[in-house]
């Protein structure tokens, strides 16, 4: 009896003892798997900077050469080394061009791609305001017979057929021109609806449409009794981010509709009636 | 064991890092400095592989002319790059028909989960023309807000005027050469109409090109009339005085060119 407990018991740490030996046998596999990983990712990245650096002498001994002025096919350029130099230039040439259209675009300018073997053009807009990149906007143009937008991006509220319809087939500068300007206008005046949201808490916005022309703003007017004051500002001119009427309501009081003009280098707000013109920073 | 490995990776990798930031700096340099020499060495290359290149080389002209800016200059200068953010900083000299400009401005970009932030931290302006003489204050401004993309949208725009301008100018001391006299150049905004029989008397036009703050480009037409003061007791219509609102009603409805034409013809008897 006793002997079968021993032996169970033997058996039990045993088998625990065993156990055990396993678990750790397993985390040894998984170490050295890991080394094993290492050690390969270690090689990989021993090749790559050799050859990066490989790269880098030729590139410097191309600066050297051209900048003592020296002939770049020499004896030292044997075969092999003078094709590295080739591939150096024409690194270099075609990192000039990267950089030239990245300024391109950086400026604001529309990207133009060929697509379908010139059959059709994709055009880019990148849209801006004050330093801030904003929405791209894309749009297909089928190029087969007449100019014909085929797709886009751009939200339908926006006027683009009436836009299509004046200047595509007549005037493509033009038409780009238009589309840049008002497409600006819209990122623009929906980026100041966000910051708005963001940044001034006495004001809330009540409401606001798709094309960013109409906002009603609720405010709160410091005065001995805070009162709730209602701002309804209209863009009237979509190729522009500034509201071009104002109308201010508040309880007890008249509604004031007025104009926005500018004058000098300040934007005044005038009713419509006389000319008593109150000053807003905008 | 592990350790040391790790160690070294993360050696590598900067090293890496290193040198790709060295080769393009000296890349970048190669083509800066010698770019003509360089330009001269790839022609023959170019003719055994210049495919790709030659690609890229077209949709860039062809983008250069619908957008109407020219880069003569363009000098890139990576400041930070890693994973998620890149500062570079950008020198661009270049043309809009005839205006000149120079812009230096740096960029942040930031990659945040699904978005790329990207905005211009410093902007400096400098631009070259006679057309430039009001156009300051938008200048200023736009540095302030660091609106580049305004700015050449702007620039196109006034650009664009300018050149009208100057063709109908030209166009009219071309036709009436007697008759019209550009004191200060076709790119001016003066033009001024006098008749060899009539000394004393003559029409003065300002075709000033007014560009807000906001980039909005406006050009307006006003007519100065000089006559001498013996003269004037023949003006019994008050020509004197009411010219300048006529003309602004001849604008309305007969347009700049016509009005101008006709303006000429006046003296032309």
């Amino acid at each position: 009896m006793k002997s079968i407990m021993e032996t169970m018991e033997q058996g039990v740490l045993g088998h625990l003892m065993a156990l055990e030996r396993g678990g750790m046998g397993q985390q040894d596999q998984h170490d050295s798997q890991r080394l094993e990983m290492l050690k390969a990712r270690a090689v990989t990245l021993r090749a790559k900077r050799d050859q990066i650096k490989q790269q880098t002498d030729v590139v410097k001994i191309l600066k050297d050469k051209i900048s003592k002025d020296l002939p770049l096919e020499d004896d030292a350029a044997a075969a092999g080394g003078f094709i590295e130099q080739q591939k150096s230039m024409l690194t270099a040439w075609r990192m000039q061009l990267k950089d030239l259209q990245r300024a391109h675009h950086l400026i604001g300018g529309y990207e133009l791609v060929e697509c379908k073997e010139g059959k059709s053009v994709c055009v880019s807009f990148h849209t801006a305001f004050e330093g801030v990149y904003l929405e791209t906007y894309n749009m297909e143009l089928d190029l087969t017979r007449t100019v014909q937008i085929s797709r886009h991006n751009i939200p339908p509220s926006f006027p683009l057929e009436s836009f299509a319809k004046q200047n595509l087939q007549k005037d493509f500068k033009a038409f780009l021109q238009t589309l840049s300007q008002n497409l600006n206008a819209l990122a623009a005046r929906r980026r100041q609806v966000c910051l708005l949201k963001e940044l001034v808490g006495s004001v809330e916005v009540m409401e606001s449409n798709q094309l960013c022309n109409i906002l009603v703003l609720m405010c709160t007017a410091q005065s001995e009794t805070p009162k709730a004051v209602l701002c309804t500002l209209e863009y009237g001119d979509l190729s522009q981010c500034l509201p071009t009427r104002v109308s201010i309501e508040c309880e007890g009081f008249r509604v004031l509709n007025f104009k926005v003009i500018r004058s000098h280098d300040h934007y005044c707000v005038s009713k419509d009636e006389r000319l008593n013109s109150i000053q807003i920073s905008i | 064991m592990e350790q040391k490995y790790e160690e070294e990776i993360q050696m590598l990798q900067q090293e890496i890092e290193m040198l790709e930031a060295e080769q393009e700096e000296t890349l970048r340099y190669i083509f800066m400095e010698h770019g003509d020499r360089l330009q001269r060495e790839l022609k023959s290359v170019y003719k055994e592989r210049g495919g790709a290149q030659k690609h890229t080389l077209s949709k860039l002209i062809t983008e250069t002319e619908i957008n109407g800016i020219t880069l003569n200059e363009c000098f890139v200068k990576t400041l930070h790059k890693s994973e998620r953010k890149l500062v570079q900083q950008l020198r661009l000299a270049g043309h809009c028909s005839v205006l000149l400009f120079q812009v230096e401005f740096a960029v942040t970009e930031i990659q945040e989960d699904d978005a790329l932030l990207r905005r211009v931290t410093e902007l400096n302006i400098v631009v070259d023309g006679v057309e430039f003489k009001d156009f300051s204050a938008f200048v200023s401004r736009v540095e302030d807000t660091k609106d580049l993309t305004l700015l050449f949208r702007t620039l196109r725009t006034f650009s664009e005027r300018c050149e009208e301008r100057r063709q109908t100018f030209q166009h009219f001391q071309e036709k009436y050469p007697d008759v019209v006299s550009l004191p200060e150049g076709c790119r001016s905004e003066l033009m001024i109409i006098r008749s060899p029989q009539l000394p004393g008397i003559s029409m003065t036009i300002f075709w000033k090109i007014d560009v807000s703050m906001e980039g909005v480009v406006k050009p307006s037409l006003e007519l100065l009339l000089k006559m001498p003061d013996q003269a004037r007791e023949f003006d019994t219509k008050k020509v004197m005085e009411n010219g300048s609102d006529y003309f602004q009603s001849l604008l309305r409805v007969l347009g700049v060119e016509a009005s101008i034409e006709g303006l000429i013809r006046t003296v032309c008897l």
